[in-house]
């Protein structure tokens, strides 16, 4: 019976031509990091799939086409991925929650329905993405493109919202709804590992939601809609308690089988390290791919999981105890700091570095809020106000509780070097009832963006722009390989007021003006008089004087 | 020969400490530089411009399009020439107080002989006499010249300094009987900030007093010149800006509104800081219009014949309860109080307010530093001395007015202080 409804069901889904694919990347991060990300695809033919919603999830489908999107983006992350030690991660997001999205070119207002798409995004994810307004909104001008295809007579970039909230604490509540989007939810298939209890006990962990058009055929004249649901964690050898890790040690258990939806569900683990760390897999992988992919050699264990099987406990157990390593940092990578003393005057410093022997062209996207405001005659680039690196640059200046400040540089980054960008800032006093709870624990700064196109694939994991599942990834040597990478944020702690004493301040400050009424009022309003000093009258005699002078 | 010296010494104060090291950080004190007029927001202001960037999009700048347009030639042209051009520009403000106090001073000399007759005969020796005025004139440049507080505005390269250029010439003009003069550079200092805006009421009376005449045709005839020039004004600026007037947002609207908390010496920042939302708007009209509008029609009324006490006073008033406040405004109308010396024997609360502008000059810095730097004070202390300042600066202008009052009466009726041989004191009544 079972065998018959699975049969019946294929069936139905074939007919919609819609495809599930499930997959998880494992790559140690030598010597004390484990990265595994988890890639969950959803593959739609035609859009009326969202009137009959079989594999793609009705809500996701519901946003994109009442709002008129596009292509979107959402993750949620907490921690911080470490570029320099880690090297790059397939996708990359920014610290907190983080929302850019495409519109339609239909679209009349877009910053309206940027407002309503965040909001009710907001209630589907339990995130506080209903904070995004204009004040924390930009529309990057070179940083971000669009990864599906577009018309070419559109003007993408006046169609992209991006948003970016810092201070996002990202926990089980997100990851819930998050998981119930998925077709076989959590009962069955690779999202059962995503134990909430487990996965949020790692370094970093980032949930997304990528929904793009891809194109159907050749020529690209129908697209099709790809809804990508991604979890990126890392784990610390230290809190798993060895450099011999598992399934079960990693998620608490074993992996029950494939999702029966799922048109293909397979796992990689990278095993290039496998040189310097000699370790053995158990069980054995189906196969062993060598993808050679710009110059660099990448070994990927394959395993393809069947639908109906045992529990499976991937792992891997070192030959050696834990060994020190020497850790060759990336091609290009990147540092933020604040500056300056005191909470009046700052500034901000992105440091830039490329390793690699050419040059590397790059977009930097500062965002500073509102609170932080940024001087543009301040900006300079390895302590130069005219740099020559600089080949192109947008500025929009922020307005106090209205809009943020957002500056984008085109740079050439020269071979072997290191580049310091930095910006001044001047603290802003805000208003009592502005400041968040807790206001002495600091304002987070969102983390800058930083667009390469990286000449070369070292450390490089994503997937191209044209491919969708993960064995895209094999042998694909490009001329250059795009990749949009965020920056470490930073906090500010900014001055503070007494909260305790607004009526006092109220009363202190009325009564300033009042010392000044008073005696002004008098000057204008009395003459003066020359009034006999007497003797002292008794006080009888003052009330009677008072009620006279009432009579007068 | 001693006159020339006093600019050469002034001239070179300032100019030194426009070039030593600290001069970043006088061109960032609180008590200097607000967001109104920093030099910082001049420079930002002017390279947004210059990288065809409107600065009036952000919040950055908001000074008036013509003063952006003047520093953006200066700044590509002149940049070396910019301390020097400052330094000239207080030098000529001086130079315009003490040529003004001048005349201000043959206006009381003239006024005096016209009263001559209700003087009583014991108070003839309180009359002013030339050498007396003279003196003061010389004390007007000095203070000017030497006031810390003005020397401070000037070596932080503040656009104060031009207003009180603006201020001082149309000061200067109406005291000359130079009505369109006056009314141009009280239109352009209007243009600037808004609040001497008040002393076109002193100015139209001064005109009328200089220029004998038809008192009411000069009046009506100063108010149309002034406010077709501010008009003219608010047009050529929006012609600037490509015919936009959105920069009234970033210049009246900012000072109007005070959406920028930052601490300054004036009352606003905190009271506006710590108000409810709800009532935010209530108490921004009710300050404005305290700065602005409530005192100048009582003391027009009582003042009319002295329209020069009218000026300082609408002066100091507008600078105590003004938006964002500096020193460099404290510093012009204390230049002017020299010219009522006359005075000083009547004022009861020197010794309190002298103290007062001492201990919390000192005082506000360092509390400052505590606050922001060392973290170990907090907001109220600041607040507190600049409440403190703001009270002085309060008594020292009542107690003016009420000394030119006893003053006034002193000379009615004589120095004794006497009623049918009983001793009497001086009560409002």
């Amino acid at each position: 019976m079972a065998v018959l409804l699975i049969i019946f069901m294929t069936a139905v889904f074939g007919a919609f031509g819609d495809d599930f694919i499930e997959e998880i990347f494992i790559k140690p991060l030598p010597p004390t990091h484990l990265y595994s990300y988890f890639q969950f695809i959803t593959l739609i033919n035609n859009n009326d799939s969202f009137v009959h919603s079989n594999l793609s999830p009705r809500s996701i489908g519901e946003v994109i086409s009442r709002f008129k999107v596009e292509e979107l983006h959402l993750t949620l992350t907490e921690g911080q991925w470490r570029h320099n030690q880690w090297g790059y991660p397939v996708v990359d997001a920014a610290p907190g929650a983080e929302l850019y999205a495409w519109f339609d070119p239909e679209v009349e207002d877009i910053d309206a329905e940027w407002r309503k798409l965040s909001a009710t995004l907001s209630g589907l994810f339990c995130a506080s993405l209903n904070f995004i307004d204009s004040f924390n909104t930009i529309t990057p001008q070179m940083a971000l493109w669009p990864t599906g295809p577009v018309k070419s007579n559109v003007n993408v970039t006046s169609l992209l919202r991006y948003a970016s909230l810092p201070r996002e604490i990202v926990c089980t509540e997100n990851l819930t709804p998050w998981k119930k989007l998925l077709p076989c939810e959590s009962s069955r298939g690779f999202s059962a590992l995503l134990n909430s209890r487990m996965i949020h006990n790692t370094n970093y962990h980032s949930i997304g939601v990528h929904v793009r058009k891809v194109c159907a055929s050749e020529d690209c004249t129908e697209t099709k809609l790809e809804i990508k649901q991604t979890v990126a964690l890392v784990y610390d050898y230290k809190i798993i308690g060895s450099n011999n890790w598992s399934f079960i040690k990693l998620f608490g258990h074993g992996l029950p089988g494939a999702c029966p939806l799922a048109t293909t569900s397979t796992i990689y683990i990278d095993i290039t390290s496998n040189v310097t760390f000699p370790f053995q897999l158990s069980p054995p992988p189906d196969k062993i791919v060598s993808s050679h992919r710009g110059g660099s050699v990448t070994n990927l264990a394959v395993y393809n999981i069947e639908t109906d099987v045992e529990m499976i406990n991937v792992g891997v157990k070192h030959n050696s105890k834990e060994k020190l390593g020497v850790n060759v940092p990336p091609p290009l990578h990147f540092n933020r700091y604040v500056l300056g003393y005191g909470k009046e005057f700052g500034g901000i410093v992105t440091e830039l570095i490329n390793n690699y022997w050419t040059a590397i062209d790059v977009v930097v996207l500062e965002n500073a809020p509102w609170w932080l405001p940024i001087q543009l005659s301040s900006l300079r680039i390895n302590s130069e106000a005219e740099s020559k690196l600089v080949k192109s640059q947008y500025y929009s200046p922020g307005r106090s509780r209205q809009k943020p400040y957002h500056l984008e540089l085109l740079l050439t980054l020269p071979p072997r070097s290191t580049t310091t960008i930095t910006i001044d800032f001047e603290f802003v006093f805000l208003k009592w009832q502005e400041y968040p709870p807790d206001a002495n624990h600091g304002f987070y700064i969102g983390s800058a963006i930083v667009t390469a196109n990286l000449p070369t694939a070292k450390n490089y994991t994503s997937i191209p722009v044209s491919g969708i599942s993960y064995n895209s990834t094999f042998n694909a040597s490009q001329p250059w390989y795009p990749a949009v990478f965020r920056t470490n944020g930073a906090m500010v702690s900014l001055p503070t007021p007494d909260f305790s004493m607004p009526y006092n301040v109220i009363c202190l400050a009325c009564t300033v003006v009042a010392l000044a009424f008073g005696p002004l009022h008098n000057i204008c309003t009395k003459e003066l008089l020359l009034k006999p000093i007497g003797t002292p009258l008794s006080l009888t005699q003052k009330v009677l004087n008072f009620f006279k002078r009432k009579k007068e | 020969m001693a006159a020339i010296m006093k600019y050469m010494i002034a001239g070179l104060v300032r100019y030194w400490l426009i070039h030593i090291d600290y001069w970043q950080t006088i061109a960032n004190r609180v008590e200097i530089a607000t967001p109104l007029n920093s030099w910082k927001r001049l420079v930002e202001g002017v390279f947004l411009y210059d990288h065809n960037i409107n600065p009036y999009e952000g919040d950055s700048f908001h000074e008036s399009p013509i003063m952006l347009l003047i520093f953006h030639c200066l700044m590509k042209r002149v940049p070396y020439l910019l301390p020097l051009l400052f330094t000239v520009l207080d030098l000529l403000t001086a130079y315009l107080l003490y040529k003004t106090s001048k005349s201000f001073i043959k206006i009381f000399i003239e006024s005096q002989k016209k009263q001559n007759d209700d003087i009583a005969e014991e108070s003839k020796t309180m009359l002013l006499n030339e050498t007396q005025l003279t003196e003061a004139a010389d004390y007007v440049l000095s203070v000017y010249l030497f006031n810390p507080y003005s020397v401070l505005n000037c070596a932080g390269m503040t656009t104060t300094v031009i207003q009180n250029l603006l201020v001082a010439t149309s000061l200067w003009s109406a005291s000359n009987g130079y009505g369109i003069l006056a009314c141009i550079f009280i239109a352009l200092a209007t243009h600037q900030a808004l609040y001497p805006v008040l002393l076109i009421v002193p100015i139209a009376i001064l005109l009328a007093d200089v220029n004998k005449g038809c008192n009411k045709c000069s009046y009506i005839r100063t108010l149309l010149v002034f406010v077709l020039c501010w008009g003219f004004l608010i047009y050529i600026s929006a012609y600037i800006m490509d015919g936009s007037y959105n920069y009234l947002h970033n210049t009246y609207g900012f000072i109007l509104t005070v959406p920028d908390l930052k601490p300054n010496i004036g009352l606003f920042w905190y009271f506006f800081t710590e108000m409810f939302e709800h009532f935010r708007l209530l108490f921004v009209c009710a300050f404005q219009i305290n700065a602005l509008a409530l005192y100048v029609i009582p003391l027009t009324l009582r003042f009319k014949r002295e329209p020069v006490l009218l000026a300082t006073v609408l002066i100091a008033l507008s600078t105590i309860f003004r938006s964002y406040p500096c020193i460099g405004d404290v510093g012009f109308y204390l230049a002017l109080l020299p010219m009522w010396k006359h005075l000083f024997t009547f004022m009861q609360q020197k010794f309190i307010v002298g103290c007062a502008f001492i201990i919390t000059s000192a005082l506000g810095p360092t509390v400052w530093h505590l606050w922001i730097y060392s973290g170990s004070a907090n907001a109220n202390f600041f607040f507190g001395v600049t409440l403190s300042f703001a009270t002085a600066q309060i008594f020292l202008i009542t107690d003016l007015l009420f000394a030119y009052i006893k003053r006034e009466f002193t000379l009615k009726h004589g120095l004794s202080r006497q009623v049918d041989g009983k001793p009497a004191k001086l009560v409002l009544r």
